[in-house]
Formats: C-alpha cells, sequence, structure tokens
C-alpha cells in the first residue's frame, strides 16, 4: 500500500523540514516572498499530515483494532508535531510575524523526524492494551500535547527574547526583524498561560482516568510527579512576572526551563524512569 | 495600594507568607525536591535501599524519609507551607479586591475620564438639544447594553456601563481550588481506605485487607467471583480482562457487574477495580493398581491429593496448556515413608510408575485453568470534593485569564460656554476586543454629533 499513513508522515517530515529552513532563510536574508511560501509549505504539509491521521485512523479500524491514532510514541510524537504546527500557525495568523516561525517549526519536524527515522520508534498500528480502552485516553493525549506544544512555541520564544535581549546593538541586521522584547515578553506570557491551562487539564483529565482504571487518582507515579514538576515550573513564570526583577530574562529561562521538563515528562520518564506509563516508550 | 491600618497585617510574619517571593521560592523547591522520589524508588523494603546505595546514604533515605518522599515530613512540611502562603496571600488581597469591587466608578470627575487609557472628547458650539442628547445615549446604549446614570457629575450626566467586575473574585477560585483538592486529599487519606484480593472463581469475600496497615476492613456485605476472562488479540498481546462480580447480601444477591480496567463496580461507597489476574491449573487423572478399580484424582497447585486406597499423594508441580498441542502436568508421588518421585504426565499418554512392590498406571484424562481475579478495593469519600476543586481550578483559570473587567463612560455637560462629549473607557485584559468596541461607540457618536471623519 503506497498511499499509506505512514508515506504521508515521511512526505510530512522532509515538508516540515523544508518549511523550518525556509523560515529560517526569511529571517536570516528578509526576503518576503520566501516568507509566504513557507507559510504555504507549512499549511499544505499540515493538510497532508491531517490527512494522515485520518488515514492512520481508518487504517486502524481495518485491521480490527479501532482507535485513534494516540497509543504509542510513533504516534503521539506526530500529534505533537500536528498541534505544535497547528498553535504556530495560529500565533503566525494572529501576531503576523513569520519570524517565530525559524524558532517553532524546528521543534514540529524534529518530532516528525524522530518518529519517522529512529529505529526505536515502532511505528505498526498496534491494538490497544486493556489499561488504554477508555474514553479518556482521547481527551487525555489531546489536552496534554495541546500544553506541551505551547510549551514548545513558548520555547521558540523563549530563545528569541534571549537572542535579542544579547545581540541587540542595531536595529538593523537579523536581529532587526526579531519583534521587540517587550513583545516577545507579553507573547511568551500568554503562550505559556495557554500551555498552563492545557497542562493543568490534562493532568486533570489524567487524575480522573486514573480513578477509573485503577483507584487512585493521584499515585505519585514518576510520570504523574514530572507532569506536576512541569506544572510547578510554568506556575512559577506565572508568578515571577508580580515579583519585581523576575520579568523579561529570567521569564525566558523559565520557558527553556519548563520545556526541559516537559521534554523529560514526554521522554525522559519513558526511557530512564519505570512506571505505569511504560506503554509510552515502545 | 496603602498598607492596611489594621496591626497585626503589619508583623513580618504575616508579611513574610504573604508574599509573592515566598510562593515564587515555593514552587521553585517543590519543583526540585519532587524529583527526588522519581529517581529513588518509592515503597520498596528498607532492605533494598541498604543494599543499593550502601550504609552512608541509606542513612539519609532514612532520615528524610525518601523511601516515601512525598508523605515524608519535609515533604509536608512545604506543602504545608504552600498552603499557608495561598490563605495569607488570599486575605491580605481581600480588602484589595473588596475596594475594587465596591468602587463606585460614576463618583469621578470629567478630568479624570481624560486620564483614561481610551479617551475621545468632542467640543460643540451650540447647545444640544433633548433630541440630540437622546440620540447620543442612544448610541452608546446600542453598543454597550445596560449602563447606569448619575446627573450633575462636574455639571453635567455621566453614564457608566461597567461589565466583568466579579471577575476579580476568579483569583480567589483559581487558588482556594488548590486548597480544596488538598482538604479533598486528606479526606480520602483519614476517611478511607485502600485494599487488594485475590478472589478465586467461585469464591465469596466479605473483607479486604488495608494496603498500608495490614488490617481486615469488614465491606458490610459479600462479594463473589462468578468468573474471570482473559482475553487475547491475534498476536497474542491481552485484550481484555474481565470479572463477573456479584454482590451478596444476607446469601442473597443484590447486585451484579462485569468488570472491566477502566470501567469497574462501585457498591455503597466501595469501588472494585480489574488490577491483576492469576491463572492456577487443575488436573484430573485417571490412577489404577493393576488389581484395584481405576480411581479419578483431581489435583491441583496448592494442596496434595491423597488416594486413600493407597495411602499415596499426588502434587502437581508443573503445568503445560500446550507441549506438542496438548496439556501436560509433572505429577509429585508421595507414600507415608517418604517415598516420593516426579514424572511428567502428556494428555492422551499412559504412564506407569512404582512404589514399593506396586506398579501403578496414570493418565491425565482432563486439565483446565482455575481462575484468581485481582481485584483493588477503595473507598475515598473526598474524590468529589478534589473533582469539586478541579472544576473551580479550571473556571477560575478561564476567568482570571480571558473575563476583563471593563468600563466605559460618557459624559455630557458644559464647559466656558461649550458642549463638551466625553467617552473613556478602561479594560484590564483583551484590550484589542475592547479598542475595537469603543471605536464603534466613537464612531455612532461622530454620526450622531454630525461629525465627519
Amino acid at each position: 500500500m503506497t498511499f499509506s499513513s505512514s508515506y504521508l508522515f515521511s512526505l510530512t517530515t522532509f515538508i516540515y523540514m523544508g518549511a523550518a529552513a525556509l523560515y529560517l532563510i526569511n529571517w536570516i536574508f528578509r526576503v518576503q516572498k520566501v516568507g509566504l511560501l513557507a507559510t504555504v509549505v507549512t499549511v499544505g504539509g499540515l493538510v497532508i499530515q491531517t490527512v494522515g491521521l485520518g488515514l492512520r485512523w481508518i487504517e486502524s479500524y481495518q485491521l480490527g483494532y479501532g482507535h485513534a491514532p494516540l497509543s504509542n510514541l510513533y504516534e503521539s510524537l506526530v500529534f505533537f508535531s500536528w498541534v505544535t504546527v497547528v498553535v504556530y500557525l495560529i500565533m503566525e495568523w494572529r501576531v503576523k510575524q513569520r519570524v517565530i516561525g525559524a524558532f517553532a517549526t524546528p521543534f514540529a519536524s524534529l518530532s516528525m523526524a524522530y518518529a519517522s527515522f529512529s529505529p526505536n520508534v515502532e511505528d505498526k498500528i498496534q491494538p490497544l492494551i486493556p489499561a488504554l480502552k477508555s474514553n479518556w485516553l482521547i481527551a487525555h493525549v489531546v489536552t496534554c500535547f495541546l500544553g506541551y506544544a505551547s510549551f514548545a512555541v513558548a520555547c521558540g520564544l523563549g530563545i528569541m527574547y534571549l537572542f535579542k535581549n544579547r545581540f541587540s546593538g542595531g536595529s538593523g541586521g537579523i536581529m532587526g526583524v526579531i519583534p521587540d522584547c517587550k513583545v516577545l515578553d507579553e507573547l511568551t506570557h500568554q503562550t505559556i498561560i495557554f500551555g498552563f491551562l492545557w497542562l493543568t487539564l490534562g493532568i486533570i483529565t489524567g487524575a480522573v482516568w486514573a480513578n477509573d482504571a485503577w483507584g487512585t487518582y493521584w499515585g505519585w507515579d514518576p510520570k504523574e510527579t514530572w507532569s506536576l514538576i512541569t506544572w510547578f515550573v510554568y506556575a512559577t513564570a506565572l508568578h515571577a512576572r508580580f515579583v519585581r526583577g523576575w520579568a523579561g530574562r529570567r521569564i525566558a529561562y523559565l520557558s527553556i526551563v519548563g520545556f526541559v521538563a516537559v521534554m523529560f515528562t514526554y521522554f525522559g520518564v519513558n526511557f530512564l524512569l519505570a512506571g505505569l506509563h511504560s506503554y509510552g516508550s515502545q | 495600594m496603602k498598607a492596611s491600618s489594621s496591626t497585626y497585617q503589619d508583623t513580618s510574619i504575616w508579611r513574610f507568607f504573604s508574599s509573592v517571593r515566598l510562593a515564587v521560592f515555593l514552587l521553585i523547591t517543590l519543583a526540585i525536591t519532587s524529583i527526588v522520589g522519581t529517581v529513588i524508588p518509592q515503597g520498596e523494603p528498607l532492605q533494598l535501599y541498604l543494599e543499593t546505595y550502601g550504609p552512608g546514604f541509606f542513612r539519609i533515605i532514612k532520615l528524610l524519609h525518601l523511601n516515601d518522599t512525598y508523605y515524608s515530613w519535609w515533604y509536608l512540611i512545604l506543602l504545608g507551607l504552600f498552603s499557608t502562603n495561598l490563605v495569607v496571600c488570599t486575605l491580605r488581597r481581600l480588602p484589595f479586591t473588596l475596594k475594587l469591587f465596591r468602587r463606585d466608578n460614576l463618583s469621578l470627575d470629567s478630568g479624570r475620564l481624560l486620564k483614561m487609557p481610551f479617551k475621545k472628547d468632542w467640543e460643540l458650539k451650540k447647545e444640544l438639544d433633548n433630541d440630540s442628547t437622546q440620540s447620543i445615549i442612544s448610541a452608546f446604549k446600542k453598543v454597550v447594553g445596560k449602563f447606569h446614570e448619575r446627573s450633575d457629575v462636574d455639571g453635567g450626566r455621566l453614564f457608566l456601563a461597567e461589565r466583568g467586575k466579579w471577575s476579580y473574585w476568579g483569583i480567589y477560585a483559581l487558588h482556594g481550588s488548590i486548597l480544596i483538592i488538598f482538604f479533598g486529599a486528606l479526606v480520602g487519606l483519614f476517611l478511607g481506605f485502600k485494599g487488594n484480593v485475590m478472589l478465586p472463581e467461585g469464591e465469596t469475600i466479605d473483607h479486604i485487607v488495608n494496603r498500608q496497615t495490614g488490617e481486615h476492613i469488614p465491606l458490610g456485605f459479600s462479594v463473589r467471583c462468578d468468573r474471570f476472562k482473559i482475553s487475547f488479540y491475534d498476536n497474542g498481546t491481552p485484550k481484555e480482562y474481565r470479572s463477573d462480580l456479584s454482590v451478596l447480601n444476607n446469601d442473597k444477591e443484590v447486585f451484579h457487574k462485569s468488570i472491566v480496567v477502566n470501567d469497574p463496580m462501585e457498591y455503597k461507597g466501595i469501588t472494585f477495580y480489574q488490577a491483576s489476574y492469576r491463572a492456577i491449573p487443575e488436573v484430573t487423572v485417571q490412577v489404577a493398581k493393576s488389581d484395584t478399580p481405576q480411581r479419578f484424582l483431581t489435583i491441583s497447585t496448592f494442596q496434595k491429593t491423597l488416594w486413600p486406597e493407597e495411602q499415596l499423594s499426588f502434587g502437581l508441580m508443573q503445568y503445560q496448556p500446550s507441549v506438542h498441542g496438548r496439556p501436560a502436568a509433572q505429577i509429585w508421588v508421595g507414600d507415608q515413608k517418604g517415598r516420593e518421585g516426579n514424572f511428567w504426565l502428556l494428555k492422551g499418554n499412559k504412564k506407569e510408575f512404582k512404589n514399593g512392590e506396586n506398579l501403578y498406571r496414570i493418565s491425565l484424562t482432563n486439565a483446565k485453568q482455575l481462575y484468581l481475579t485481582g481485584l483493588q478495593v477503595k473507598k475515598d469519600p473526598g474524590v468529589w470534593i478534589v473533582w469539586l476543586g478541579c472544576t473551580i481550578l479550571i473556571v477560575g483559570f478561564a476567568v482570571v485569564f480571558s473575563v476583563p473587567h471593563r468600563r466605559m463612560w460618557l459624559w455630557i455637560g458644559r464647559r466656558k460656554g461649550k458642549t463638551i462629549v466625553i467617552l473613556s473607557g478602561q479594560t484590564n485584559k483583551n484590550r484589542l476586543q475592547f479598542e475595537k468596541n469603543i471605536r464603534k461607540i466613537e464612531k455612532a457618536l461622530n454620526s450622531s454629533l454630525g461629525v465627519r471623519q
């Protein structure tokens, strides 16, 4: 089967890599047309990826399993990249700034590349194990990954802030295209608020689900604990704005530290620590 | 904001506990210390820590309860400080919020209106007649909806449309919800219990064993496992674990439920979850001595079965459901004098064995798996409080970050022989949307005042 979801996802990987390169060129050489092309390519990739996700859902029914494509590491990586692109495109549309693309789309293409090329990531459609058979699966995964993707974008914004803050010698050059520090700070803050809401919902839906499956809404399992650690970091970022001298650079650092915590919750727990969430690593 | 006049609020302890700085410090500390319990395995026997980490680090683990980090004295102190910080912050903000909430936004002069973030004023040479005044007011009303009016403010009429004043309470809902969740967790901890039970098919229990304390907890009713079933996908991975449970009250069946993972049974506030299972094989053998009639014996893993006529005992050492497509069992045989031996039996094959002088024939006639279902049993009267807290948390969050407090003023009056109309407004969030609304009123006023742009 050539026209399968895996084929479409491989295609998406290359399209997103191309898009990231175009955004980078647009930032460094400031060619308007390249920027527009980058957006068009990203939207095209998103459409293909969306069709791929739908197709994979249908394929799982054809195999007799019938579940949403959100059940293992491969599918979660694809979904993570999908949500990151959606969150970024909404931001590009609202803020009218393509420079952010150079810092946001790499996350999406890296995630797709990891899913497609790593020999450790099983890309076969697998049946759902009993623990995952729940109506909460979709709600839990979607909310968590909306949070993760927002935090990826916030991390990109934080990196932009630190770049701008450090090399803001003249208004020209490649730093001149990056929005003002004040604008970046506000954007980072807004994105963190958005992500924090989804992370909170992700933790709550996870708790409701755990209560249904294991009889404990909170069991201090490493995955749960790390999601809470992530929550603490972003809660710090939200409160730090009210502490004198903490806005700006420190919040940019927190947006990066927070994303490291996100990455550890997502991958580190599965690969380095044992726990109930182990099915996320297959 | 001016410091409150009451003296207890000025003590340094009060100020310490009410600072956002402490909140930030506690959040960072909780984030860092929480890592410990994800790196060091939790809830293992103490001996294991000694073997893994050596005597030096073991002493630290014991002192700081790192084997049970999240219930250790220092972690609970951190959570206690966190809660205190939340409560004191809330109490300290309260007078300020009340003042904001009760503030009369109609008692200000026209000069203040011109200092608002959004403002526009018109100067008209002629005096406004009743009709044009009415048309200005209705243009204002068309966009803002309901509004309040006060006459004789600075010699003019002041109109105020105020929305979302209640949103100041969102932050209390948001912070209070965390305390509600903590409270729900404590209720569950002190008034609930958790336990496990392995229940063989066909058997009944009326109590469970508490996982932490080991004490017996009577259920107040009985639960019987009628059947356990496991099914597989074609590729051999488990598809479903299912237990058919019956609730009995004085030996009368009152409730049935077939439970699977993610779909537990709840009865009288106690919930039964499908957690695990164990399969116990049970085989039937046919035995005979040359001069005695044959006899059927059922043998299972945990007890010996006696063949009374011959004073021989049988046991099941191992069971394989499929050897060359047939069930196979390793049978143990022993007599009263301590002589014993064992052998494998394949279903359908006969085997002979000797004990002393006697020769016996044995064959495996039947084999089946007896299942024990592993149930997690829980009572948690606090769980609804936790869900309530979570709901308030989300609603509070939405209010804090998306419901703005918006005020729009319109002042119509005369000054120095001229008619002045002032439109102004203020919002504490979502300025873009607010500005659009203000511009809409401005346009409407322009046309009703006959001003062209």
